[in-house]
């Protein structure tokens, strides 16, 4: 039985051998043979080798030496060494150095050396494949990850025409002229356009580059609670920016990050509280920013503290996406940060981040 | 005046009802392509009053996008644009977009839609 689509090529410099192995193999494989490294060189740069054999002792170079050679142009095609006598110094080498995969004593049996070319072809199969499987995922990957990006795209203009039009029914004076239909569709264009949003968020972390751009955190903080204090005017906010050093850093990432925890504190007030308050501590320095958020809302359940950063995790008590925080801690870990949560029911939490200055 | 270019003939709408309630521009010319509004500026230059002095600008929009439009309207005279000022106005949550949009010498500000008429009137 031939299995022609092995293709195996053998190095030696005596020619017996080279003739001994294509007698005893050429029905099983498609056999190329060279009497130097030189001329096996030439061999593969011309035809896609899955086996290479090669003598250890031959004049000019050894096989070893031929591997380790070749061990970065061709690094697919697996190795065997051949040797007459046990030559423990370059056994050593060729495992060292040589990325072999087999050892073989001559003089060979040849059951046991078909059984190695068998195994080796295999071991060069797996590898090749597992390689094209990747380069295959990436691929499907990188096609959802655009998908999802074009159908969030796609999705948004139309539910930003519907909040436009909701807009134009206010001010006719016309929102609460149906009963409760007009807030309800408010509400429920709202909560859609925040899932867009934060898949979009999602997607865009993501991706591997990072943009570092000087990071003016007083501004940056102020733009954000003016984003998010829109929805909700009863919440004061405190902020103090200590900001003596420049800072530089990844900007759409920590805009993420700081915008979900703003967005939250504000999110998750006692309703009867009269008292909202949110604090924003910033402190700059020239190794990283530290950057505390604490409110006097709700407060996370203890056992519930653990989760909280997981994909899709929501209180039962709360309406959310499960996704913000999940955002937050993926973004950090692209940019090396760290945070830490503490809270007390019914009195609030403070999350602490701590983001390396890339200056 | 103002001049609408959006090829989304609903966002059209919005926007201009939207302007007319805030009393912001007397008069509203809407287009819902580049092409069909850099004609009339053109057509009409050497009338001032028939020209806008505000121009909100959509990004996505079939053949000319927004920012091909800005290529165009920088070739016009400088008598027209020195006078002229330019929002985009676009749904985009992309930086990107936002960035080169605020890099644009000729435009001032990159605005959302639904467009919000305080936010406009501040650029006023």
């Amino acid at each position: 039985m031939k299995n022609s689509s092995v293709r195996v090529l053998y190095i030696d410099d005596e020619e017996n051998n080279l003739h001994a192995f294509k007698a005893g193999f050429r029905r099983q494989y498609e056999i190329y043979t060279a009497n130097s490294a030189a001329e096996g060189l030439k061999l593969l740069q011309s035809i896609d080798i899955h086996v290479i054999i090669a003598d250890q002792k031959m004049p000019n170079t050894t096989g070893v030496e031929f591997f380790q050679s070749i061990s970065e142009t061709y690094p697919d095609p697996c190795k065997i060494l051949l040797t007459g006598y046990t030559d423990i110094e370059a056994l050593t080498n060729a495992i060292n150095h040589g990325d072999v995969y087999r050892y073989i004593q001559k003089p060979w049996q040849d059951l046991d050396l078909s059984n190695t070319i068998k195994n080796a072809y295999d071991a060069y199969k797996a590898k090749v494949d597992l390689r094209n499987k990747i380069a295959e995922l990436e691929k499907t990957n990188d096609e959802l990850n655009r998908f999802i990006y074009s159908i969030s795209h796609e999705l948004r203009a139309p539910l930003v025409s519907v909040i436009g039009i909701v807009e134009l029914v206010k001010m006719e004076g016309l929102f609460n002229s149906s009963g409760e239909y007009w807030p309800l569709i408010e509400i429920c264009s709202n909560k859609l356009d925040y899932y867009i949003q934060k898949t979009l968020q999602y997607y865009k972390n993501n991706k591997n580059v990072a943009d570092h751009i000087q990071i003016d955190f007083k501004r940056l903080v102020d733009d954000l609670v003016e984003i998010y204090a829109y929805s909700d005017r009863n919440t004061n906010f405190t902020v103090n920016v200590n900001q003596p050093s420049v800072f530089y850093g990844d900007l759409f990432r920590i805009e993420v990050i700081l915008g979900n925890l703003i967005s939250n504190a504000i999110k998750y007030q006692k309703e009867q509280e009269l008292d909202k308050k949110v604090n924003i501590d910033v402190n700059v320095n020239d190794n990283n920013v530290e950057i505390s958020i604490s409110d006097n809302g709700i407060g996370i359940l203890n056992e519930h503290l653990e989760k909280i950063f997981t994909q899709f995790f929501k209180s039962k008590a709360q309406e959310g996406s499960g996704l913000g925080l999940f955002i937050v801690k993926e973004a950090l870990n692209k940019i090396n940060g760290r945070i830490k949560v503490s809270s007390h029911i019914n009195f609030g939490t403070t999350f602490k981040i701590t983001i390396p200055n890339v200056k | 005046m103002v001049m609408l270019v959006d090829d989304n003939i609903i966002d059209l709408t919005i926007s201009s009802k939207l302007i007319q309630f805030s009393k912001l521009f007397d008069e509203i010319i809407v287009f819902q392509s580049g092409d069909e509004a850099l004609n009339y500026i053109k057509t009409n230059l050497k009338q001032p009053n028939l020209l806008p002095r505000f121009i909100l600008l959509d990004i996505q929009m079939p053949e000319m996008d927004g920012f091909e439009f800005l290529n165009y309207y920088k070739k016009l005279p400088t008598s027209f644009t020195d006078k002229c000022q330019i929002a985009m106005l676009s749904s985009t949550l992309d930086f990107g977009d936002i960035n080169k949009a605020e890099a644009n010498h000729y435009v001032v500000k990159l605005l959302r839609k639904p467009l919000s008429t305080t936010e406009l009137q501040k650029l006023l």
